[in-house]
């Protein structure tokens, strides 16, 4: 009911904003900008690059919002693969390749850097999970490596790697939908 | 693939994280737009995938929204209004030229009307006084022709009064006709008087002396008033403005006609 609220406020917004209605972009900033800055910044590791980053992602929604389809997939998601691709592109940037010495981006990282710091400590149901499928999710979704850097960073096989995604991912949505009734049982109730 | 391996595979995953190309992208899209379930298995792990996000949010600096919105309504008034903005100075500019060349052309109309205006006004001017010399000199034409009329009419007699002793070198011309009944002088010749004296003619009508009018000073021709049957004309020096009775001692020309 909630998230039906939300996706038709979403589909609003959007096409207040293909048709370069300002305000819409400024109310959609203040829905997602937080969820995709705690992205950017646990990804990028830089203040002054995780702020320029965030600005640039909503400065590309803002531009190439013609090209996303709802049919395809949520605005969350569209906006998580544009901001991402933002931060790889800064961590190959020239300079950053003096420090990691190579062309891909994390095959050099070193433990260290795939660490979080305190800032990044993730919190939410994700800290409910067994610590292996809290790892992959960290490593895919917070700190932006493909499957395949992933498993060699938790230095097990792919095909495993996968399996503790998809547990992990279905843990989540177990936990979610739990929230959720809870939440409507919750406003049922104050109701 | 069936639904079952393509959950396995992990590529669902990859697709929302965007690891895949977009050849694979293209095929799992293809794959999602025919299979319901697959939709919303994968529209699942969207939202759980979200929710990760939102629970893990952190809130950035305000100025990344403020400089945001700077940088849209700065590009809005850059690229996008541009063309619009140099239609608008170029539509400006041939106004303001236009403006421009209304306004020289018209201060110079002005300056050219006023030029014309200060050249009437003195053609104006002239005509008037070009007009003052005509009537003058049409007077001064109609007087000579009447005077040249008066003296070279057949009919006038002409008749000269020389000065006696008392006025040696007056000489006076009368011009005396009969058929009009006019008497024109010419008083060119007589010596200056006085302010207190004048010139008065008289016509002598069986030992009458009768006035025929004073002698106006400074004038050449005179027409006098003509008297019926006069035997002489004589001129004596009067009082100004004339005299009811000749002053016989001062008489100082006579003649007979």
């Amino acid at each position: 009911m909630k998230s039906l609220t939300l996706m038709q406020d979403d589909s609003n917004l959007i096409s207040r904003i293909k048709a370069q209605d300002e305000r819409a972009l400024s109310l959609l900033y203040d829905k997602y900008a937080p969820a995709i800055y705690g992205v950017i910044k646990r990804m990028c590791k830089d203040d002054n690059a995780a702020e320029n980053i965030l600005q640039d992602t909503f400065m590309t929604i803002w531009e190439k919002i013609d090209s996303y389809n709802p049919e395809k997939g949520r605005f969350y998601t569209w906006a998580y693969r544009i901001a991402k691709n933002k931060v790889l592109n800064f961590l190959r940037k020239p300079n950053k390749l003096i420090q990691t010495d190579d062309l891909s981006v994390y095959a050099s990282r070193t433990t260290e850097q795939t660490t979080m710091e305190d800032f990044a400590q993730l919190k939410g149901s994700i800290n409910t999970l067994e610590a292996h499928h809290k790892r992959a999710i960290e490593l895919v979704y917070f700190l932006g490596l493909t499957h395949n850097e992933a498993h060699k960073e938790m230095d097990v096989p792919l095909g495993t790697f996968k399996s503790y995604i998809r547990q992990a991912l279905k843990r989540l949505k177990d936990s979610y939908s739990a929230a959720l009734i809870l939440m409507l049982i919750l406003i049922e109730v104050l109701r | 693939m069936d639904k079952k391996n393509i959950r396995e595979t992990g590529i669902l995953e990859q697709y929302i994280l965007g690891e895949l190309d977009a050849t694979q992208q293209r095929e799992v899209e293809h794959l999602l737009e025919n299979d319901a379930d697959l939709a919303k298995y994968v529209s699942e792990l969207e939202k759980s995938f979200e929710s990760l996000a939102f629970e893990n949010a952190i809130d950035p600096p305000n100025h990344i929204k403020d400089s945001l919105l700077t940088q849209i309504t700065a590009k809005e008034d850059n690229v996008v209004p541009i063309t619009k903005r140099r239609i608008n100075k170029w539509y400006v500019g041939i106004a303001a030229s236009f403006a421009a060349f209304l306004l020289v052309s018209t201060y110079l109309l002005y300056s050219e009307l006023q030029e014309v205006k200060s050249e009437l006004e003195v053609v104006n001017t002239e005509k008037e006084s070009i007009k003052e010399d005509l009537n003058g000199l049409t007077q001064n034409y109609n007087t000579i022709t009447k005077w040249y009329a008066a003296i070279t009419d057949p009919e006038a007699e002409q008749f000269v009064l020389k000065g006696n002793q008392l006025a040696p070198e007056a000489k006076i011309v009368s011009y005396v006709n009969h058929n009009n009944k006019t008497v024109v002088i010419n008083a060119q010749n007589l010596p200056e008087l006085d302010a207190l004296h004048d010139y008065q003619m008289w016509a002598d009508v069986e030992g009458e002396m009768i006035n025929m009018g004073v002698i106006a000073k400074g004038e050449q021709m005179l027409a006098m008033t003509y008297i019926d049957n006069a035997e002489s004309l004589n001129i004596t020096i009067e009082p100004a403005g004339g005299n009811d009775h000749p002053t016989v001692e001062r008489l100082i020309s006579n003649v007979y006609l």
